[in-house]
């Protein structure tokens, strides 16, 4: 067993003048593993795939493929495929030029390259549509064939930017499923990048949330949910997102850190039991459980799931309770500190 | 008010159109009449096809219709090469002082070819060009408006798609030829269309620079046929004139719809 990783990013910087790229990137990918580059807009995770892919050069640090330092190398010479957001497929080529695009490029035979399509457009279930132009396709099945070119050429490793976020909700959930699958199928190394977090969830083995082009944490969708490395991340992974109470408010638990807390670990108390007098702000009905959002100074995105159907009108005064184990504990910079409050 | 408002506008539409079709459709008439009867304006009288053999003896027509053929199909295949190369490296490539070459570029625009008739004249003669249908075209192949037409057109291409060739192996060049070229066909139909009407009707450059039956373009035929000194008969010459313009007459009819289209397509992008 090789354990040296796939794919390496090392220091990684870019910068444009004035404008923020990405600074001090190191990542480690494993082979066969699905890695999805997280954050809100702006963050640098596109940034850092169109690096990796070679569509741009850093400015500082190194780049490893498959152990081959690849950090000025042309995108053509990275062995890899790339799906786009826009899906990026050639309008005046039908579907089966199309996916064989880069094949004919590379100068294939004809016959191999019949067989590698017919097998790709098996695989993402275009069968019959080989000689519709893009433009008479619907979203799904554009999006499936940009799949299609991408796995075609039997690529290790492929990089996909947001490939979801032009389909309606209920597509989503069922492309995501089928990439899932085909990547643990075709066992490659796929590297995601999206701006919501419960596709990243979903969908990876291993997350990289960055922000303002900094790597904030690098783990498993667990890490990631369950031990959060600061503020930025426990707000922004879950939904709803974990609440974050300031220092002091309350009872002296720990002086001068924020405590945060997931909405599953909130409780309405009786009157006078609980820890925390708030005022109900919102109360969201989702089928199986009710959000419940609460305002409470100092405190931040309070939310309290209940199940099933179970609305409380707005402005009105509850009392909430929590355990001492389930609360997560910050720094002032927001930094996670792994002390345990145990005593209630 | 804007009923007759309307109603002036196509008063007026229709009078234009009458004054601009009438030399054509009077020329049509004189071809099939003895210039007797041309001149005279009697429109009873007989139909003939005399002006026609007439003129077809008086000039070799099908060396003058293989001349402009080869023409415009020679000035044609120049442009497209010359403009798709300038285009592209002006829409999608960085070197240096590239704004200001553009510009440099656009300024041709403003100057009329006819003011540089004495420089292009020495340097076809320079090159050992003159009187030959190379010559005639050579000064026309980098063309400004040409080169201005296809940066826009190639500009309009989603940089998604040159990335995604570029990953996928393609080389500079056949990025331009894969992609940016069988994206751009509007925009080619469209010059195409005003380059051969342009240089099929093209006159006092090929005057200049042919010499002998075997260079002279179509235009340049038909003025020495009607010139004063081979005598002014306007039935032959009208005849002699519907020949020429016959075949850009047609393609006009056939190609009606397109032809606007092409430049609908090509402007609104």
């Amino acid at each position: 067993m090789d354990t040296k990783p796939f794919v390496v990013l090392q220091d990684v910087a870019k910068r444009w003048n004035g404008q923020l790229g990405v600074e001090e990137i190191s990542l480690d990918i494993d082979e066969g593993s699905f890695v999805a580059l997280l954050g809100p807009s702006g963050c640098g995770k596109s940034t850092t795939l169109r690096l990796l892919a070679g569509l741009e050069i850093p400015d500082e640090g190194q780049i490893l493929i498959e152990g081959r330092d690849v950090t000025t190398s042309a995108a053509s010479a990275r062995n890899l495929s790339m799906v786009f957001q826009s899906y990026a497929l050639f309008p005046h080529l039908s579907v089966a030029e199309n996916v064989i695009f880069g094949l004919k490029v590379r100068g294939v035979p004809r016959a191999e390259r019949r067989e590698k399509m017919a097998r790709a457009l098996e695989i993402t279930g275009l069968g019959g549509l080989e000689h519709r132009k893009p433009s008479e396709l619907s979203g799904g099945q554009r999006q499936r064939v940009a799949l299609a070119r991408a796995i075609v050429a039997g690529q290790r490793l492929c990089l996909m930017d947001e490939p979801l976020s032009n389909l309606d909700a209920k597509l989503r959930n069922s492309v995501r499923k089928d990439i899932k699958k085909l990547q643990r199928d075709l066992g490659i190394t796929v590297v995601y990048v999206t701006h919501d977090q419960t596709e990243a969830m979903s969908l990876a083995d291993k997350i990289v949330l960055m922000r303002e082009g900094r790597i904030q944490q690098i783990g498993s969708p667990d890490d990631l949910y369950n031990r959060p490395a600061n503020t930025f991340v426990a707000e922004f992974v879950g939904a709803p997102p974990m609440a974050l109470i300031e220092p002091g408010i309350v009872e002296d638990l720990s002086p001068g850190r924020t405590l945060g807390i997931r909405a599953e670990n909130v409780e309405i108390a009786k009157k006078g039991k609980g820890r925390l007098s708030c005022i109900v702000s919102e109360a969201e009905f989702l089928g199986n459980e009710t959000l419940i959002g609460l305002e409470h100074k100092g405190v931040r995105g309070l939310t309290v799931m209940k199940p099933g159907l179970s609305l409380v009108p707005v402005g009105e005064r509850v009392e909430v309770t929590f355990n001492n184990q389930d609360l997560h504990v910050f720094d002032e910079v927001g930094r996670r500190v792994s002390e345990q409050l145990t005593e209630k | 008010m804007s009923r007759l408002g309307t109603l002036l506008e196509q008063a007026g539409a229709i009078l234009l159109a009458v004054i601009w079709i009438s030399p054509l459709l009077f020329a049509f008439w004189a071809a099939f009449h003895t210039s007797s009867d041309a001149v005279s304006f009697n429109l009873l009288s007989p139909w003939t096809l005399d002006n026609f053999r007439t003129a077809w003896e008086g000039a070799p027509w099908l060396r003058y219709f293989l001349n402009t053929f080869l023409l415009v199909t020679i000035v044609l295949i120049g442009q497209f090469f010359f403009t798709t190369l300038a285009g592209f490296a002006f829409a999608k490539m960085d070197f240096p002082a590239k704004d200001f070459v553009f510009i440099l570029v656009l300024m041709q625009l403003f100057i009329l070819p006819e003011v540089l008739i004495v420089e292009n004249y020495a340097m076809v003669s320079r090159l050992g060009l003159f009187d030959s249908l190379f010559g005639v075209g050579m000064p026309y192949m980098a063309s400004a408006f040409g080169i201005f037409l296809m940066r826009q057109s190639f500009k309009s291409v989603p940089i998604e798609l040159h990335e995604a060739a570029r990953i996928e192996g393609c080389s500079l060049l056949g990025i331009l030829w894969r992609v940016y070229v069988p994206l751009a066909k509007p925009t080619y139909l469209a010059y195409a269309l005003v380059s051969v009407s342009t240089h099929w009707n093209n006159f006092l450059w090929p005057l200049i620079v042919t010499n002998s039956p075997d260079t002279r373009p179509l235009t340049v035929g038909l003025s020495i046929f009607g010139a004063p000194e081979n005598g002014v008969d306007i039935s032959v010459i009208s005849a002699a004139t519907m020949m020429s313009v016959a075949p850009l007459l047609v393609a006009f009819l056939l190609f009606q719809r397109q032809f606007v289209q092409a430049f609908l397509r090509a402007g609104i992008k």
